[in-house]
């Protein structure tokens, strides 16, 4: 038997200092320098998964992504999944760009576009009599040399300009690039009616013609470039990009070549986008001016931000996650509906404490929706004639719980603008009265899904996108895998 | 992460998983195999700036499903899917479709961009797909084995209406806009020959579809202008630019094509529309349809009733294909659309497809407009 | 010499609208630093609301009130409403993220943008709304001198979007409440210390520039007469531009910079092609960025070391 005592169990460290102590330095003090580890053996593992180094993870993300398809993936998945890689190499490089370098760059589009439109004319029949039929050794380079130079040229600018104005001036470049595709020369650009019969990329003398083929490709493509731009974050070209984007009068006075380093990650940036944009024409073996209009950078930007800009993981994983999200869960009404309660549910779990307190505002929930449904029941007919739009079991669930009446579009969309005034109010409100709010607001929200959100599934696609993108800021606004950072703003 | 995000995590995936197990599960195991029970997409632009198209036509789309539905005693209902006219969105929204088992037939796309970036995708899987107003030409010259369309095209639409604008309107000058879309630059690039070959000056102008304010535009309207050319897919704007053109005093007459067909929308007096549809509210076999889609839906204008005739199409295909006591599949219900022969359809023609898909006699109607804003049918 | 003198008429107009919502925007950047990209928006939900009380008051053709009290009702209205939409708007999306890097709010304003334009598809549907102003402001009222026409709706537009700009610098330079929004606008931390309630001075901020936008809203329903759920988003680009090619923060910028769009529009598409417009005036706005790197009126940014 031991006579040491035991030694104290490692809780979690201590907290910050509460305020600012006298000699101490409370800019330092403030910062998130500790890290929270969930109690018990989760925590254990969670410290273990920490000393996993990024390329191992990097190798593991890989191999998972390529094994995905391996368990009976159909054409729709394997095509949201190549849109999604599509994008999560977009990302990647705009985070040089944004990211690193800090430059707000709103024309990044059409450096993809300028990829997709280069091998397009370069690998088809467009130019000329038979065209020019470039094998993708030859024609993927010579795009991807061309849109760095192109991004040297738009990233001349950032000379002089810094911050919103250098915003607008890209901003401009990339409104001008689909203008330019669909306004000039028709007869080699191809107008609105843009480029069709676009040669398929070949690989090895193999030629990538289906939908497996271009997600595998992606994933490659996708995991190489992640290396390779790990490899330059922590070159000196990586190290002096973090400088411009943090102080570049310092990085300046540091013999770092300031102007050369940005017109490096405009380069850098493009050309990751041109490569993108080389696959993506190849896979939709067309191109269209509209492919490459303003819709497609807010999506690039949300996945950065949402992962994280100045991460490449982050970046990648953002964007992967809003399109599997956007482009596959929520086209499907199914689908649609399971993230609807899904969420809800979550938020409610991570939010509403004690668990008490979660149960008894669920079970209030569930016997208003009873009690409401039976009042209207009584009162009229026609008020619950119609069924909950939803399909499944989740419809048999809720049939005797949520009212639906027979003309539902009236009542459905005075039901949503309440329920976006209860959700204002919810947000305001103190504790004891949120905890009064929250069962209206629950079947409410379900009473507008069943009537109206349910039936005009385009719509409610965009609009549970736009309320995710809200959510998620405010609830990690450095992003999913970003570093919390302290901005001085002049 | 907390300990609470991992748990109501797990328990969102077994929810997921649990629910998608058991609706796929309930779906085959539904009721009665005698009834004819099938999917038909629908593919357009559903949200976006020209969401009024997009929604008119899945309207007409639902609208034909159900009237068919009650006349044939069959289980037809349409799937959604949302391209805002971007064609990398419909190669999505078809790949969603071709993966679904239950769709045998697809209406739309509404763009000819579209048409072609999803075309030999749906080769591929021999789904076949109707289209309610992709017009451009090189669609129908056999690069697409399974397309067909309700409407004719701009090759045969834009020498039509120029000659009659020629005859007609003895014009000495005229403007032509086009709205930077492909339908729009098709039937330019159709018309303005013809008008030069007649020794008419041409001034081509192009504008945005998303632009709302032309009267920069109207004033570059000179005295001698007697015609302003509009093929354009928002009637909305052609109304604004015939009041900027009273605004300014200019008397040019406009002279529009099918997405000016708009009663309600676009009716500025003394305007030709040339449209692929007749009005359908002047027909009377349709004025069942017009009342119900009026009623139900608002004002519509030319984009729905193709869109109607189209799935109608695949209706009685379908329809057909199980009366023959098979179930419907891709490749009967293809073969029945093939030999599709209607003496009337809601267009006020008989419908049947030639063998690259286009619409056999397809005719094109022109209306003047009146004072009252009333669509007169110009015969001949 | 007339069709100049249209064209530039035309421009003056358009641009006046611009530079109305170019304000709300300079307004609330030079508050917030943020770049709020549902601005448009809120422009599109003041032409809604217009509409609508045209529609409440029998329509346009049988109009159960005079015109200038329409009018009246339509500005108040729309002014009250949006600017209480966007103080709702800032309170639940954008004070949370008062302190997070500046990209962070840029996505939530696109996630509000998103949500308005398709709450506003879903509750309105896709149709397209029309005004038809030309039913109780006859076409031919307003001025014709030689060649050139002024409609009364411009004029309307014009003035009140004169008054609007004096107006508001009035209010920023003479008032507490400009002194506080200027004040904040310097230095936050500061402002609050010397016992500004910033809270409070952000939410007037947001209200005056989401006001501005509704009003701007109706003008464009009754100048453009159609409305739908994404006439906003363009309208919010060129607010955008006009701002910063002005001089973000600056607010006789946003105005100068919303009227060299709209003239270097109507110009562009008056002499050169319409064909065109977009790339020219992008190009001569990249000239005069270049030229003038902080905007036409904006002050060279003085940076800390």
């Amino acid at each position: 038997m031991s006579l040491d005592s035991p030694p104290p169990p490692a809780g979690p460290p201590a907290g910050p200092p509460a305020g600012p102590q006298v000699g101490a330095d409370e800019w330092v003090a403030r910062q998130e320098h500790r890290r929270e580890y969930l109690p018990s053996w989760l925590g254990r593992a969670q410290r273990q998964a920490e000393r996993v180094g990024w390329w191992p993870r990097l190798a593991l993300a890989g191999l998972a992504a390529a094994a995905l398809p391996l368990f009976g993936l159909g054409g729709f998945q394997l095509q949201v999944g190549i849109d999604a890689l599509v994008i999560a190499l977009l990302a990647v490089g705009l985070n040089i760009t944004v990211g690193w370098t800090g430059l707000l760059d709103l024309g990044y589009v059409a450096f993809f576009g300028f990829g997709a439109y280069g091998f397009a004319l370069v690998s088809s029949g467009q130019v000329g009599a038979n065209g020019i039929h470039l094998p993708s050794y030859l024609s993927i380079p010579l795009v991807m040399i061309g849109a760095g130079v192109l991004g040297l040229l738009v990233g001349l600018p950032s000379r002089r300009l810094v911050g919103d104005y250098l915003a607008i001036v890209t901003l401009f470049f990339g409104e001008a690039f689909v203008e330019f595709t669909n306004n000039v020369a028709p007869a080699t650009l191809g107008g609105p009616n843009g480029i069709v019969g676009i040669d398929p990329i070949s690989v090895f003398g193999h030629q990538i013609t289906s939908n497996a083929g271009y997600y595998y490709l992606l994933v490659i493509v996708l995991v190489v470039t992640m290396a390779v731009l790990r490899l330059l974050e922590f070159s000196r070209t990586g190290r002096a990009w973090r400088a411009v984007r943090e102080d570049p009068l310092a990085a300046g006075s540091m013999t770092i070549p300031v102007d050369r380093v940005k017109l490096m990650a405009f380069a850098f940036g493009a050309a990751v986008a041109a490569l993108a944009g080389t696959i993506f024409a190849a896979q939709q073996i067309s191109v269209f001016p509209t492919d490459f209009d303003t819709p497609i950078l807010i999506l690039v930007y949300a996945g950065l931000i949402l992962g994280g800009a100045g991460s490449i993981a982050g970046a990648a994983t953002g964007a992967l996650l809003v399109m599997v999200i956007y482009d596959g869960l929520l086209r499907s009404p199914a689908d649609s509906g399971y993230l609807f309660y899904g969420l809800i549910l979550l938020t409610l779990l991570v939010k509403l404490r004690p668990w008490r307190r979660l149960g008894l505002v669920l079970a209030a929930t569930v016997a208003l929706g009873f009690a409401a449904h039976a009042i209207a029941a009584a009162i009229s007919a026609r008020a619950v004639a119609g069924g909950p739009a939803s399909t499944g079991w989740v419809a048999t669930a809720l049939r005797d719980w949520v009212i639906v009446p027979a003309n539902a579009t009236v009542a459905g969309n005075y039901g949503f603008v309440a329920l976006v005034c209860l959700l204002i109010a919810l947000v305001q409100a103190g504790p004891r009265a949120r905890t009064i709010l929250l069962p209206p607001a629950l079947y409410l929200a379900s009473f507008v899904w069943e009537t109206r959100l349910v039936t005009e599934p385009a719509v409610t696609r965009q609009l549970l996108i736009g309320a995710i993108l809200i959510v998620m800021m405010n609830a990690r606004p450095q992003g999913l895998l970003g570093a919390r950072r302290v901005e001085a703003l002049t | 992460m907390k300990a609470s995000v991992i748990v109501a995590a797990t328990a969102l995936g077994a929810l997921a998983v649990a629910g998608c197990g058991s609706s796929s599960n309930s779906s085959t195991a539904s009721g009665a195999t005698k009834s004819c029970v099938a999917s038909i997409g629908m593919e357009g632009p559903l949200t976006g700036p020209v969401a009024v198209l997009g929604q008119e036509q899945l309207h007409f789309a639902e609208l034909a499903a159900s009237m068919d539905n009650t006349a044939n005693k069959t289980k037809i209902s349409i799937v959604q899917g949302d391209t805002q006219l971007n064609p990398a969105q419909a190669t999505t929204v078809t790949q969603q479709f071709t993966s679904n088992s239950k769709i045998v037939a697809v209406v739309g796309p509404a763009g000819s961009q579209e048409v072609e970036a999803v075309g030999p995708l749906m080769a591929r899987a021999g789904l076949p797909f109707i289209s309610g107003s992709a017009t451009a030409a090189v669609l129908t010259t056999g690069k697409y084995p399974t397309f067909f369309r309700v409407v004719s095209k701009d090759s045969v639409q834009g020498p039509q209406d120029a000659r009659y604008i020629i005859t007609n309107l003895h014009p000495k000058a005229l403007m032509i806009v086009d709205d930077q879309e492909a339908y729009s630059t098709g039937l330019v690039a159709a018309m303005t020959p013809i008008f030069k070959a007649a020794g008419i000056k041409v001034d081509h102008q192009s504008v945005s579809q998303k632009l709302t304010d032309f009267s920069s535009l109207v004033a570059k309207v000179t005295p001698a202008t007697t015609v302003v050319v509009l093929p354009w897919q928002v009637a909305s704007n052609a109304q604004q630019f015939g009041r900027n053109l009273a605004q300014q005093h200019k008397n040019a007459v406009i002279f529009g094509t099918d997405g000016l067909f708009s009663p309600g929308t676009f009716s500025i007096n003394g305007s030709y529309v040339s449209s692929f549809g007749p009005d359908i509210t002047a027909i009377p076999a349709d004025a069942s349809i017009a009342a119900a889609a009026k009623s139900k839906y608002g004002n519509f204008g030319t984009f729905g009733p193709p869109v109607f005739a189209a799935t109608h199409v695949a209706d009685e295909a379908i329809a057909s294909v199980c009366k023959a006591g098979q179930t419907p599949s891709r490749a009967n219900v293809l073969a029945a659309i093939k030999k599709t022969s209607e003496p009337a359809s809601i267009l006020g023609q008989p419908i049947s497809f030639t063998t690259t898909g286009d619409v056999v006699n397809g005719k094109f109607f022109l209306f003047k407009i009146d004072s009252t804003g009333k669509y007169n049918l110009i015969p001949g | 010499m007339g069709f100049f003198f249209q064209e530039l008429v035309n421009g003056v107009t358009t641009g006046a609208l611009y530079s109305l919502v170019a304000l709300g925007f300079s307004m609330v950047y030079g508050v917030l630093k943020l770049l709020n990209f549902a601005h448009g928006d809120l422009y599109m939900v003041g032409a809604y609301i217009g509409f609508f009380v045209i529609q409440w008051f029998g329509g346009g053709s049988a109009l159960t009130i005079p015109v200038p009290l329409l009018l009246l009702i339509m500005f108040v209205l729309a002014a009250g409403l949006v600017g209480g939409l966007g103080v709702a708007i800032e309170r639940f999306a954008y004070r949370p993220l008062r302190d997070a890097p500046r990209i962070a709010p840029l996505i939530t304003a696109i996630g509000i943008s998103f949500f308005l334009e398709n709450a506003a598809l879903l509750l309105f549907g896709a149709q397209f709304r029309v005004y038809n102003t030309a039913d109780f402001i006859s076409l031919s009222s307003g001025i014709t001198i030689g060649s050139v026409t002024i409609d009364s709706v411009q004029i309307m537009v014009l003035v009140l979007g004169l008054l609007l700009t004096v107006g508001l610098r009035e209010l920023v330079n003479r008032t507490k409440l400009g002194k506080q929004m200027r004040a904040v606008a310097a230095d936050r931390e500061a402002a609050e210390m010397m016992g500004i309630n910033v809270n409070f001075t952000i939410a007037a901020t947001f209200f005056l520039g989401s006001a501005l936008a509704g009003v701007a809203g109706v003008m464009g329903g009754l100048l453009f007469n159609q409305v739908t759920p994404t006439i906003g988003f363009i309208v919010g680009l060129k607010a955008f531009t006009a701002a910063v090619v002005g001089g973000i923060g600056s607010l006789p910028g946003a105005m100068l910079g919303g009227l060299l769009i709209g003239v270097a529009e109507s110009m562009i598409t008056g002499y050169i092609s319409s064909t065109y417009t977009n790339l020219f005036v992008f190009a001569l706005l990249i000239v005069v960025m270049l030229v003038r790197p902080s905007g036409l009126l904006g002050r060279a940014q003085l940076q800390k070391v």
